[in-house]
């Protein structure tokens, strides 16, 4: 496909956008009617709810709270009931008569502390959802992470999510998580609004993000808004609590691996509140009391803190820091964590425009120690991002969002410091770049009739890339070159060098990207909506190993690696039944994306200034259909998901020339998967007992088995079938757990709870990764299974107060 | 920065005690290929005349069969610079002998053989190596600081791109190990190369023991070579989570009459020290 054909439809597609806006923006104007406005929160503790609807009953007036608990309804003169309702939470129906602009901010409380007065209705929370436009979304209350079963009782947000259909993971003990047959690095990560560049505590065990400090997970699977940017795969918004306003808290919990510690209250008076979470793992402690000189650790902390400063201005202040370190002997040492922090300031315009100014910053690095070869390798990626949003409820039938935002990136690809002046290492440094990814966005949300709503937006993205180093000239222009008698790729001959200036700007890439989503209203219980994204990413993760590793590094685009560009279509049919009870939500998606590397046979990434001479650009799609049936309420919840999927990638010769990777043709990506069925169930016996249960079933992992082998030095050498057509057995297990709250606590302050957990149950060997080689005494070849996890059980201590 | 593959399945192998287990799988079976050994070693201080080239085919993957000896081939080893040809006498055995070989540094060879009706042919540079300067056993490096370690000191001439095959072989062992290494951030330096067994728990293997001999070899390879054989060594022994995805190794051999019909194995001219070390008690 050519630019100019790719270009084509964008434009057209852009001038039909601002067309729908204009029209919203004069639908708007000349109505009379009033706004109520404010903030709903959780009655017991004062946090903010994200995403609770407020509507008037009776009409299809309404909406749903942003990220700081705003809403804002526009509505001719009358007498209406207000009516809120949030997922867990009773609802809550207010008469209100709108003669004129209100403000009104409204508590609500959670069906475990319900209040005998309010009535519990359960018609109105799904309607939204049906009308909405948003698709291809999965929220996940926290509370619900916490029902379901985990390994070595850690609670995983991140393995929560992947019970859920679209979501996969690399295997067992990988990090990180696949959505929609894309990669990793494809996955915009964001706490507190900070990207998270690495996902996994103990390269992929646990998941850095402890469940106390976490009020809601949000991960966009496709249909991104606009105002996100930067990743082609997904968008997984996580947001920290903001802490307990009204009362002093505790919790805790003891585990087998990591105790954890969460200290919340109010502050600054009532004006504010801060939240300190504390995790700590002490394998390491165990070890070294069993006389090991190995160790392994890990901890994090979240901090989090607001101040009202009156009404209409509110500043949050929150920050993660995580850390790993491993120690083999006295030989090896590492570390490595990401550490962010954000400045939000909250201002409300009027009670129709509300705004948040973000400064954020975000960090991953890691170091090693190389004791006996007396050096020291430390690698980084910084960003600074300033960010400010904006969302004007324009009238009922509008509302618009827009805003702008700006990453200043410093990538620190490693460097090699000699530790001792004895060592047999000389110091290296590798090029340091840096990089300005900027973003415009705007985007409406538009009742275009009763029955159909649409959501459309555009974001102009902007790469560019600062000097400040040299760049490699190569023969003619090619940094790889395919050797045609050999059959192999070769790195391409240097011819010198250009020299770019800190000033100088390398290369800069923009892009258009239009979002639009259609919601059509099929009935009161059923809906169909339908949805294109084009998203762009500059910043890119090299590796190649079949799993990402935590010292893989961050590349920007430039020169010789282009922006990845991705189209995502998705349909998708919603049905809520049996009053809601049930819902059913079937989404089939389409995806493309351009400019995808992958790495030359023998690639060498360690050290490597020069990554063009080890990569060629290539391409992926992914396609697939997802089945998720849910039951929401009753003692019985869960959920049965199935994804049917494919994911490929092709990488030509291009430049290169030759074939390509694989002989050009299509091969898995490693984390393609079939079939995966997951099944979670939550069974509510009494205010004592509880019950979870998980059940995993998936296609295995593509890989590449030998389909030969020959003798040579002594030793039986094996070829390989072409990549990733093999594939390992199938995975499947199946996990228990049973929560028990002694009565004794029950009316005390202080609360406690055991969870008993088994992780795979029926103690099944799910191959990790199955290895070929010679037995080292018969010289016979031979399979060798790597399983993790056998069965698994687990014992956690909960406590509050 | 071989360490980092050993460091990672180290550390996951701390963590938890993953279990590993001999399973029965079913494998592909790929197209029969022409195996070719053709490894021209000069030992450093000899005449370096006598030299064995080895034909031999691929087999499936779990075959146990060792007879693949190819034998009614024609190779033949020419001297590009000085003209020189050195015929390779068919032994019967999949060996092919020439007692008159004459290495020369720096010089480019070239092999043609004729098999089957097809011909394969192939170029490589005689590459020089330097002394090693000292041999000693040590405990506190490797990986595990309690077992013996063998060193293999040496110093890196002083132009860059210098690259090396080791080959580690303890007498009584069945298999040899094979490590590579180049001079990108060790450029001029005196090296240090230490080797150690570790303990395996899967097998009866155990480290290194006073008494213990162990046969040491450094070559000087070629920077093409250095790529072939890094690529070959990573995928021995089967690969992990986290390696790359294993490839086919295409080595410079080159069928001229049906290229997708290429060979395995290498042509490889190389200088090469030898030495040996008994461990002694410390």
């Amino acid at each position: 496909m050519n630019s100019k054909s790719q270009l084509n439809p964008i434009i057209k597609c852009t001038i039909w956008l601002l067309w729908s806006l204009f029209l919203g923006c004069m639908s708007a104007i000349g109505q009379t009617s009033h706004t109520i406005s404010g903030t709903i929160t959780d009655k017991s503790n004062g946090e903010t709810l994200f995403g609770a609807s407020v509507f008037l009953s009776g009409t299809t007036i309404g909406g749903v709270t942003n990220e700081y608990g705003f809403y804002s309804v526009t509505a001719p003169e009358g007498k209406y009931i207000l009516s809120i309702s949030y997922m867990g939470y009773n609802e809550l129906n207010i008469e209100i008569d709108l003669n004129h602009d209100m403000v009104y901010d409204v508590e609500i409380s959670e069906f475990s502390t319900a209040l005998e007065e309010v009535v519990v209705m359960a018609d109105e929370p799904e309607r939204v959802i049906l009308r909405k436009p948003e698709m291809s979304v999965v929220k996940m209350n926290i509370g619900t992470v916490k029902q379901m079963p985990v390994v070595l009782g850690e609670l995983d947000v991140l393995k929560s999510l992947q019970m859920l259909p679209g979501v996969t993971n690399n295997g067992e003990g990988t990090g990180g998580f696949h959505v929609r047959g894309g990669a990793q690095d494809q996955n915009l990560v964001l706490l507190d609004e900070a990207i998270i560049y690495n996902t996994s505590h103990m390269f992929g065990f646990f998941s850095v993000f402890n469940a106390d400090a976490i009020k809601d997970v949000k991960l966009y699977k496709g249909g991104i808004p606009a105002s996100f940017g930067g990743r082609v795969s997904s968008v997984l918004d996580i947001r920290q609590k903001d802490g307990n306003s009204k009362n002093f808290e505790l919790n805790g919990g003891i585990g087998v691996i990591s105790s954890r510690l969460t200290a919340e209250g109010p502050v600054f008076g009532d004006k504010g509140s801060f939240l300190i979470a504390g995790r700590r793992s002490y394998v390491d402690l165990l070890l070294k009391a069993a006389g090991d000189e190995n160790s392994v650790s890990f901890y994090d902390l979240n901090l989090k803190t607001n101040y009202s400063i009156n009404r209409n201005n509110k500043l949050f202040l929150s920050g993660y820091f995580g850390r790993d370190a491993f120690k083999l002997g006295s030989s090896f040492d590492s570390s490595y964590g990401n550490s962010t922090g954000n400045l939000r300031w909250n201002h409300i315009f009027n009670d129709r425009l509300f705004s948040n100014l973000s400064a954020i910053l975000s960090r991953y690095d890691y170091d090693l120690e190389f004791a006996q070869d007396e050096f020291e390798w430390l690698s980084s990626i910084t960003n600074y991002n300033l960010k400010y949003d904006f969302k004007y409820y324009l009238s009922d039938a509008f509302k618009l969002d827009f805003g702008a935002n700006g990453i200043y990136y410093d990538f620190n690809p490693g460097e090699v410091n000699p530790t001792a002046e004895t060592s047999p290492v000389n110091p290296l440094k590798l090029d340091q770049k840096k990089a300005l990814e900027s973003g415009l966005y705007v985007s409406a949300e538009h009742k275009l009739s009763p029955k159909l709503t649409a959501q459309y937006g555009l974001r102009y993205s902007a790469f560019s890339r600062f000097g400040g180093q040299p760049i490699s000239t190569y023969a003619n222009d090619r940094p790889v070159v395919y050797n045609p008698e050999l059959g192999i790729y070769e790195r391409g001959e240097a011819t010198g060098e250009t020299n770019f200036d800190k000033g100088d700007v390398i290369e800069t890439f923009g892009n258009i990207e239009p979002r639009v989503s259609l919601a059509y209203l099929l009935n009161e219980e059923s809906s169909i909506k339908a949805g294109y994204s084009r998203t762009a990413q500059y910043i890119h993760l090299l590796s190649n190993t079949s799993s990402v590793t935590p010292l893989d590094v961050w590349t920007p685009s430039g020169p010789f690696i282009k922006p990845q560009l991705s189209n995502q279509y998705a349909l998708g049919y919603f049905h809520n039944f049996k009053d809601m009870v049930y819902s059913l939500e079937v989404e089939t998606y389409y995806k493309t994306v351009d400019n995808r590397i992958d790495y030359i046979d023998g690639s060498d990434l360690i050290g490597q200034n020069t990554i063009e001479t080890e990569i060629l650009n290539g391409e992926m799609r992914a396609y697939g259909l997802e089945l998720l049936l849910r039951k929401n309420e009753g003692d019985f919840t869960g959920w049965i998901a199935y994804t049917l999927s494919k994911s490929e990638q092709r990488t030509l010769g291009g430049t290169a020339g030759g074939p390509g990777i694989n002989n050009g043709n299509w091969y898995n990506a490693s984390f393609d998967r079939t079939h995966d069925i997951s099944l979670s169930g939550a069974y509510q016996l009494n205010d004592q007992w509880s019950f979870g249960t998980n059940l995993v079933f998936q296609s295995g992992r593509p890989v590449t088995y030998p389909n030969g082998q020959y003798v040579y030095e002594d030793l039986s050498i094996a070829s390989y079938s072409p990549r990733n057509s093999d594939r390992l057995p199938a995975y499947h297990r199946m996990d228990v757990s049973i929560n028990y709250k002694p009565r004794k606590y029950q009316n005390k302050r202080f609360k406690g709870e055991w969870v008993f957990s088994v992780y795979n149950l029926y103690s099944r060997k799910n191959a990790s990764s199955i290895s070929f080689g010679q037995n080292l005494e018969t010289g016979a070849n031979e399979a060798t299974r790597t399983a993790i996890f056998g069965i698994v059980p687990s014992l956690t201590y909960n406590f509050k107060f | 920065m071989k360490t980092l593959k050993k460091i990672i399945l180290g550390i996951t192998a701390i963590i938890f005690a993953s279990c590993e287990d001999v399973v029965d799988v079913e494998v592909q079976e790929g197209p029969k290929r022409l195996v070719v050994e053709a490894s021209l070693d000069w030992e450093k201080g000899t005449d370096g005349n006598v030299q064995t080239i080895r034909l031999r085919e691929s087999t499936p993957f779990f075959n146990t069969n060792t007879n693949t000896e190819v034998t009614g081939a024609s190779v033949v080893v020419t001297n590009d610079d000085n003209g020189a040809i050195y015929n390779f006498e068919d032994q019967g055995n999949g060996e092919y002998l020439t007692m008159n070989f004459e290495p020369i540094l720096g010089q480019t060879y070239s092999l043609r053989i004729e098999y089957n009706g097809e011909v394969y042919t192939a170029e490589e540079t005689m590459t020089p190596v330097t002394d090693i300067t000292n041999v000693f056993q040590d405990r506190k490096d490797g990986f595990d600081d309690e077992v013996l370690e063998v060193h293999v000191v040496f110093t890196d001439p002083e132009e860059v791109g210098n690259h090396y095959l080791f080959k580690f072989q303890r007498e009584g062992d069945l298999l040899p190990d094979l490590e590579e290494g180049k001079d990108e951030f060790l450029n001029g330096n005196e090296i240090d190369w230490w080797y150690e067994i570790e303990e395996d728990d899967n097998t009866d293997i155990e480290p290194f023991k006073p008494g213990d001999v162990v046969n040491i070899g450094m070559y000087g390879i070629s920077k093409s070579y250095y790529d072939y054989i890094k690529i070959l060594i990573s995928q021995l022994g089967g690969v992990g989570l986290f390696e790359s995805t294993p490839v086919d190794v295409k080595g410079n051999c080159i069928n001229i009459t049906n290229p997708e019909n290429y060979a395995f194995g290498y042509f490889r001219l190389s200088q090469v020290v030898k030495t040996s070390y008994t461990f002694v008690e410390d």
